[in-house]
């Protein structure tokens, strides 16, 4: 197996804790007929335990939410860079927060995107072509 | 900053004036010296005075006294005159007559008696007696003695004082024949040393007073012509004590005085009994020695009692306390000042801590508003977005099969939430809008109007007229406060088109930027309410708005100092009027 992914594989762990957003997400994707499978944890805790038992499987882009009970979008990314095996996945940070300290802080822990939810409608789309563009082109390890 | 500088700057002048200083303490120390000089000036003056006084009051004394003398010499000198124009050998009748003219106790108060002493030799002797013993069959010399010279008392008057006199041989003594001789040898007025007269029965001291007379009424040139010429001698009997009493009026004097003659003291204040307040411890003493008819006579004098009792003269006591009175009450004066001072700051302090706490909370509570509203309006937000959406998938999936009532509802349902999204929009710009500092930079206003309009969306329909100056200002919180104008005007004008007028001036505080148009205006009567949070004046389905562009521009405006200003009579337009603090 070579080390490079292809497109169809990659999954995306979507960790957010509100369903609603969830289901924007996921249906986004659907409109978009984007078939990647989605893969949802409801906070940073479940998000850490789920990628250390592998229970999602790699290639993976990790769409992140900031305010989350128990481990907020933050602490999850300040503890995922510091560990060793999980340091390398590529993160986008999508959340209502339009904050500049969480912008810049989310930036330190090195993240590919920083996307602030829009209103209902078309400016969600843009945010799934993106993604979906970027996984079009981009070569992820494995 | 600078005001804080000036508080603490005054504080510290409260300070300095709560202590005693320097200055204080110059002060009272002056003024102490100041007082003790000025008694010690008040006490050298009362002493020179008083020296003065004791000086003339000695001089007085020994003034009078000659004085005194002088008078009774002449009394003598008065008497040889007398014996030279009648002849030398004058009878007791003669001398009677002529002392009794004199009138003696009247007129010279002191003198015991005037009289005539002859100079007999012994071969005259017998002759003399029995000469005197015609016209007085008692006269007798005495006492005995050896010598073989005699100076018998021959005539005294007044008699009855002077009975043990009469005959007295001045040869008997020494003192009195020494001084007799000496009168005869010298030609000139004799005082004796002191004696005690026989005739005083207090045997107190006194002397006697002679004054020579010669043959003929011839005054000899040399000691011998006088011895061989003598003939006897005019005299005076004193008893001090009363020459004394006669001579100085004792409540003028304010001395004691003592006079000796050689060591042998001739009188004394002290014996003479009277209601004198002799100073045991005289202020002042002094020895005048003068010579008195051939006798030295040394006058001790002494300030009295009533000397003492002026030295001590309440005057510069007075000074003294009443001086120090006042420099006590002057350091209590700076004490309670500096006292008044201490409290005053106190005072001050403690209104500080007072103001400083409520500042704290005041502070402390606009944050937790504002913390409250951030949060309240970002957590109400999600719901509402979340609430949205899923409308819209309905809206997307039942297309097909909702009724069109339903559908309408569901229009209904989106538009509320849109307003409720920007309410919570709004407030949560109004909550966050003074969170930063700006600095003040150049603004062009004219610019910055534009691009409000701009922003507005119809920029198309409406002509903006505006200065085009540019003014050193906030520019972001500026900015908010233009497009919430502009929005404003756009939004509530009752025509399509419109022309917005931005005018700027200045005084010496502050910049002063005008807003006006030519809309539908505001009753004065909503002039207030229009400035309130979440008040808008038209049907919010009417016209969509939160309430809070005007609220939001005091709010902003007042945190810089200003104040807003709506002109307007409800049928001509309206005018915002903005006063922009220059120096924050």
């Amino acid at each position: 197996m070579s080390n490079i992914s292809n497109r169809e594989d990659i999954t995306l762990l979507l960790i957010e804790d509100d369903d609603v957003d969830a289901m924007t997400v996921k249906r986004s994707f659907l409109k978009q007929r984007i078939a990647n499978p989605i893969v949802r944890a409801y906070d940073g805790v479940e998000a850490l335990e789920m990628l250390r038992n592998q229970t999602v499987s790699r290639p993976l882009i990790i769409l992140l939410d900031l305010q989350m009970p128990r481990m907020g979008g933050i602490e999850f990314l300040t503890t995922l860079r510091a560990d060793d095996d999980l340091k390398d996945i590529v993160v986008f940070v999508l959340t209502t927060s339009k904050s500049e300290e969480d912008l810049v802080k989310s930036y330190r822990q090195q993240i590919a995107g920083y996307f602030i939810k829009g209103e209902v409608g078309e400016s969600f789309l843009d945010v799934v072509n993106v993604l979906d563009n970027y996984w079009k082109v981009v070569q992820l390890p494995k | 900053m600078d005001k804080i500088l000036k508080i603490e700057e005054q504080r510290k002048k409260l300070v300095y004036a709560g202590k005693m200083g320097f200055v204080h303490w110059l002060v009272v120390i002056f003024s102490v010296v100041l007082t003790l000089a000025a008694w010690q000036y008040s006490k050298q003056q009362l002493e020179q005075k008083l020296d003065a006084k004791f000086d003339r009051n000695a001089q007085q004394v020994v003034r009078l006294v000659k004085e005194r003398m002088q008078l009774y010499e002449n009394v003598l000198w008065g008497a040889v005159a007398y014996i030279d124009v009648a002849g030398s050998d004058i009878n007791y009748s003669q001398w009677l007559t002529y002392s009794n003219s004199l009138n003696i106790d009247l007129t010279y108060p002191g003198i015991n008696g005037i009289g005539v002493i002859y100079n007999i030799k012994e071969a005259e002797l017998a002759n003399y007696l029995k000469q005197q013993q015609a016209l007085r069959p008692n006269y007798s010399i005495h006492p005995d003695h050896a010598e073989n010279d005699y100076w018998p008392i021959t005539y005294i008057e007044p008699a009855k004082t002077n009975l043990q006199a009469v005959g007295l041989d001045m040869t008997f003594e020494k003192n009195r024949h020494s001084s007799i001789k000496k009168a005869r040898d010298s030609g000139k007025s004799q005082l004796t040393g002191p004696i005690t007269l026989v005739q005083d029965d207090m045997k107190t001291p006194g002397f006697l007073f002679y004054a020579p007379f010669y043959k003929n009424g011839r005054k000899p040139n040399d000691i011998a012509q006088r011895r061989d010429a003598i003939v006897g001698v005019t005299y005076a009997p004193f008893i001090m004590k009363k020459l004394m009493l006669g001579t100085l009026a004792r409540e003028n004097r304010n001395v004691s005085i003592q006079i000796k003659d050689g060591e042998q003291l001739l009188f004394d204040d002290d014996d003479m009994n009277m209601n004198i307040q002799l100073d045991d411890n005289p202020l002042y003493s002094k020895e005048i020695s003068i010579d008195m008819y051939g006798r030295i006579w040394t006058f001790y004098i002494q300030s009295d009692m009533s000397f003492r009792e002026e030295a001590s003269s309440n005057q510069s006591l007075f000074i003294i306390v009443g001086g120090l009175t006042i420099d006590f009450l002057l350091l209590c004066v700076f004490m309670f000042l500096s006292k008044a001072n201490r409290k005053a700051l106190r005072y001050a302090d403690q209104m500080t801590i007072v103001l400083e706490e409520q500042k704290a909370n005041l502070q402390r509570s606009n944050q937790d508003l504002e913390q409250f509203s951030y949060i309240a309006s970002h957590d109400l937000k999600s719901p509402l977005s979340a609430i949205k959406q899923l409308v819209s998938w309905i809206e997307e999936d039942c297309q097909q099969v909702l009724p069109d009532e339903s559908k309408k509802h569901l229009q209904l349902l989106t538009q509320r939430s849109d307003r409720m999204m920007r309410l919570l929009d709004d407030l949560l710009a109004y909550s966050r809008v003074n969170r930063s500092v700006f600095e003040m930079e150049p603004v062009n206003l004219a610019l910055l109007c534009k691009d409000a309009l701009e922003l507005s969306g119809v920029a198309d329909q409406f002509r903006l007229e505006v200065e085009d100056v540019v003014i050193n200002i906030q520019r972001t919180p500026l900015d908010i406060v233009l497009r919430n104008l502009v929005s404003n005007v756009t939004k509530h004008h009752h025509k399509k088109t419109g022309i917005i007028t931005v005018a700027y001036q200045q005084n010496r505080h502050s910049h002063i930027i005008s807003v006006a148009d030519d809309g539908p205006g505001i009753p004065e009567a909503f002039h207030e309410k229009a400035l309130e949070m979440f008040q808008t004046l038209q049907p919010r389905d009417k016209v969509e708005g939160s309430g809070m562009g005007l609220s939001m521009i005091k709010r902003i405006v007042e945190h810089h100092h200003g104040s807003v200003k709506i002109e307007s009579d409800g049928i001509n337009g309206t005018k915002v009027i903005i006063y922009w603090l220059k120096e924050q």
